[in-house]
């Protein structure tokens, strides 16, 4: 499995100088196409969080769940033990809710998408893993996008300083957190899922913060996909 | 001639992803005639208002005069009209037999689109055999349905095969390099020993040999020069063909 | 109304605007029939002449006038048709024909929140209950308190536990059997809310550390779904958690068992009163507020902001859909920021009221 480091040493100073945070993103990696049975698949890796992606489609749908003019789409989270619950609920959600702004679901009537996540290990942002994961499987599965989107997680610590992609460590000890999906067409937010209590400031700069990382994070997706068709050719 | 042709040219080989888009900005002519360009946009490509959209991640080909289109690799299937796929015979009811297609819904093959069929004299189709057949219909909005007859009724090679010999499936890419018209990868593997193959667009490719043992060698083969170079590909049918003589 | 008539469907449409407009001046008929009596005049002449053509074509000027007085009182059921009609048929564009008037179809502003109702203690044998009432979306809450042991790595903690309920008598949308994803999202969606509006201290609610603690249910069960759950769960929530009233509870230091007082009984504090509003996004552009159920199933966004009386967010809750621009965002936090007001208003007016009542 190659890896790819994300650019260290990438300092992001924030609009208010009050503030004065470092926000890096954490070592990232991915993989394309490396289960045999789903149409897609792709893992993707946030330091130590680590998600693996499948996707399905389009297939045939049941007749209760078919919708004459759009795919159906479905997204199972599995987490790492246990049944999936309630938190796991809201988070399919979001994914799903993404997935379907970013898909062409009327090119395929009466069929389903469905996307599965498996949480391989969880050690922070593991919303904006399970976007990133199930965007690379959606590319690698050649459904028909409009857009790519991607997740980026910022914590406010207690002390006003905001961290972008944290640990399980960091989002304990933090006074808010706050998960955004960006889309790759206008960076504008397509998910927003915040839980602890911020200022409209603190919102403003971690959106702002948000929309400049995921420039790097659209670029790594453009050079993942380059090696692998480099092999191709 | 020139913009939207220009705009296209510096990225043919290069790999895309969705949501890039082309826009074209008709420059103003002195003369004040505007020149009609006509580029015809093939799978991968869609056209939004005035730009057009990548909507799959792939590599931009070309083809004289002004084809464009995205090679992607996929694994699943969507019906295409035209297109010769192998199918399953899932069931038969009254005059229509079910094939499955690999697509997200299964195709309807009629009992008289065989050659030679007619109503007294029913071709000999049994569920879980595989035909060989073209779609005439087939788009989002409606179940697609398959002939075994060309336009000028006659079967030419299709229709129900596969006695013996075995299926398997590949990429769609792949299919697509065994069917282009010189394809170097059917030329290296016809030195090796002879064979029969069938291949459906649908990913579905089916091999017989003289012997179980040579139909297995040429099912891996294939299997595996998915993912390999042409030199990786030419040493390892090299490697076989001196090992099996 | 300064709405024109035109020819075609839209012609249909502006007379059912003109409907619905004048319904609520409850002058409906004499509204219709003034532009029918003005047809002779100057400036109506096109209106009238479109009017006349939709409807007597075969007829000369003159005659069209007299027969299209005689066949307004007709043609005022007509529109009425012909809208539930178009409404069936085409329901996007029967709602974009609105918002082009800047309102929608039951004539509210696209700002402007459905009439909001409270009442409180309807349940007598919950500790709390809230009914709310935002337009026809009806949800009610009830608390139930019980006794039991903290959890391990909190001591010193009670529970709260939240629970929504949609089931099949609120919308045909809703199937019996277990919790929906709707269902499950909302209840975890209110768990956020209250873990990060600090609504109540958890350490409150305990009586004895290691032994002993308060755990509240609250059930939320939407009675009639049309549209905005969210907001009038949160709000139901608030006012029922006011409203209860826990007994007090002690440990026997002899028998080690815990002994309730049901005569002496006390409110629990509530330190912030979050407030949610929720928007609908159509056609990535155009924002209304307080979506009916039909409204959200036709955007393409939906999102919710929950602020506190100190104008900090709690929540912004935004589940998927079509982006959303950062002015955008904040003019929608803004008008969030106002909603809080209204609401805390009408908390207090009723909770003052119960009070003055007893």
């Amino acid at each position: 499995m190659t890896r790819m480091s994300a650019t260290r040493g990438l300092c992001m100073r924030t609009m208010m100088e009050l503030d004065q945070s470092c926000s890096v993103l954490r070592e990232y990696g991915s993989e394309q196409s490396l289960l045999s049975k789903p149409d897609g698949s792709s893992t993707f890796v946030q330091g130590d969080t680590s998600i693996l992606a499948g996707v399905y489609g389009p297939a045939e749908v049941k007749v209760s769940k078919e919708i004459y003019d759009r795919a159906t789409v479905e997204v199972l989270i599995q987490p790492k033990m246990g049944l999936p619950g309630v938190r796991e609920r809201a988070r399919e959600q979001c994914v799903r809710e993404t997935c379907e702004a970013a898909l062409l679901l009327t090119l395929h009537p009466r069929s389903s998408v469905t996307v599965v996540l498996q949480v391989i290990h969880d050690d922070g942002s593991l919303l904006s893993c399970c976007l990133n994961a199930a965007c690379m499987a959606l590319m690698d599965a050649g459904l028909p996008m409009s857009h790519l989107f991607c997740g980026v997680t910022c914590a406010i610590s207690k002390e006003g300083q905001i961290i972008i992609d944290p640990t399980a460590r960091q989002e304990k000890e933090c006074r808010a957190l706050l998960t955004f999906a960006i889309d790759s067409a206008e960076c504008n937010v397509l998910i927003s899922s915040t839980t602890g209590s911020f200022s409209v400031q603190e919102l403003q700069q971690c959106i702002a913060i948000s929309q400049k990382a995921s420039e790097q994070i659209f670029q790594f997706y453009r050079d993942s996909v380059k090696r692998r068709y480099s092999k191709i050719q | 001639m020139d913009t939207i042709h220009a705009c296209f040219k510096e990225k043919i080989g290069e790999v895309l992803l969705p949501g890039d888009v082309f826009s074209f900005r008709l420059p103003e002519s002195g003369d004040g005639s505007i020149k009609s360009e006509k580029i015809i946009c093939g799978p991968g490509l869609r056209r939004n208002g005035e730009e057009v959209r990548v909507c799959k991640s792939g590599i931009l080909r070309h083809k004289q005069p002004n084809m464009y289109w995205i090679d992607s690799q996929q694994r699943r299937y969507v019906p295409a009209k035209g297109e010769s796929v192998i199918g399953i015979v899932t069931t038969k009811s009254g005059d229509v037999f079910k094939v499955d297609v690999g697509g997200s819904e299964q195709a309807s093959l009629s009992y008289l689109a065989f050659e030679g069929a007619t109503k007294r004299n029913r071709p000999n189709v049994q569920v879980g055999d595989l035909v060989y057949g073209q779609f005439t219909i087939a788009n989002k909005d409606m179940e697609p349905e398959l002939v075994c007859i060309d336009s000028c009724g006659r079967a030419n090679g299709m229709g129900v095969f596969g006695a013996d010999g075995l299926l398997f499936k590949v990429s769609l890419g792949l299919v697509r390099r065994l069917l282009a018209p010189q394809s170097e990868i059917i030329k290296d593997l016809e030195k090796i020993f002879p064979f029969e193959l069938v291949v459906g667009m649908n990913g579905r490719v089916w091999v017989k040999a003289k012997t179980v043992q040579q139909t297995l060698i040429v099912t891996n083969l294939l299997e595996t020069s998915e993912n390999m170079t042409s030199q990786q590909r030419q040493t390892l049918f090299k490697r076989v063909a001196e090992g099996s003589l | 109304m300064g709405v024109v008539l035109n020819y075609g469907i839209n012609s249909y449409i502006s007379i059912v605007v003109l409907y619905f407009q004048s319904h609520r001046n409850t002058y409906a008929d004499v509204v219709i029939t003034k532009h029918i009596i003005t047809a002779g005049k100057e400036q109506a002449a096109p209106q009238s002449a479109g009017w006349e053509t939709a409807l007597a074509p075969l007829t000369g000027a003159e005659d069209a006038r007299v027969t299209s007085l005689r066949h307004c009182s007709l043609h005022a059921a007509l529109p009425n048709i012909m809208a539930a009609g178009f409404k069936t048929a085409e329901p996007l564009e029967y709602h974009r024909s609105f918002l082009k008037e800047n309102c929608r179809p039951d004539g509210r502003e696209l700002g402007e929140f459905r009439p909001t109702t409270l009442n409180i203690s309807s349940i007598s044998t919950a500790d709390g209950s809230a009914l709310v009432k935002i337009g026809n979306t009806t949800v009610i809450c009830g608390i139930k308190a019980e006794l039991t042991m903290p959890p391990s790595d909190a001591p010193n903690k009670g529970y709260i536990v939240p629970n929504v309920d949609l089931p099949p008598l609120c919308s045909s949308r809703f199937r019996p059997g277990p919790p929906g994803e709707q269902a499950q999202s909302a209840s975890q969606f209110i768990a956020d809310v209250i873990e990060s509006s600090d609504l109540i201290n958890l350490e409150e609610l305990c009586i004895e550390k290691s032994k002993l603690c308060w755990v509240l249910y609250c059930d939320i069960m939407c009675l009639d779904y049309d549209g905005n759950l969210l907001d009038a769960c949160i709000i139901a929530l608030l006012a029922a958690l006011r409203n209860a009233q826990l007994p007090e509870a002690t440990i026997n230091k002899e028998t080690d068992l815990a002994e309730v007082d049901i005569q002496k009984k006390r409110h629990l504090k509530i330190n912030r009163h979050p407030v949610g509003s929720s928007f609908a996004v159509f056609d990535d552009s155009i924002i209304i507020v307080d979506p009916t159920a039909e409204e959200e199933s036709l955007s393409t966004a939906l999102l919710t902001v929950v602020t506190d009386e100190e104008d900090r967010l709690c929540a912004v809750h935004k589940p998927g859909g079509t982006s959303l621009s950062g002015e955008k965002l904040q003019h929608c936090i803004n008008r969030a920021i106002t909603r809080n007001k209204e609401i805390s208003k009408l908390v207090d007016k009723v909770f003052e009221s119960m009070k003055t009542a007893k």
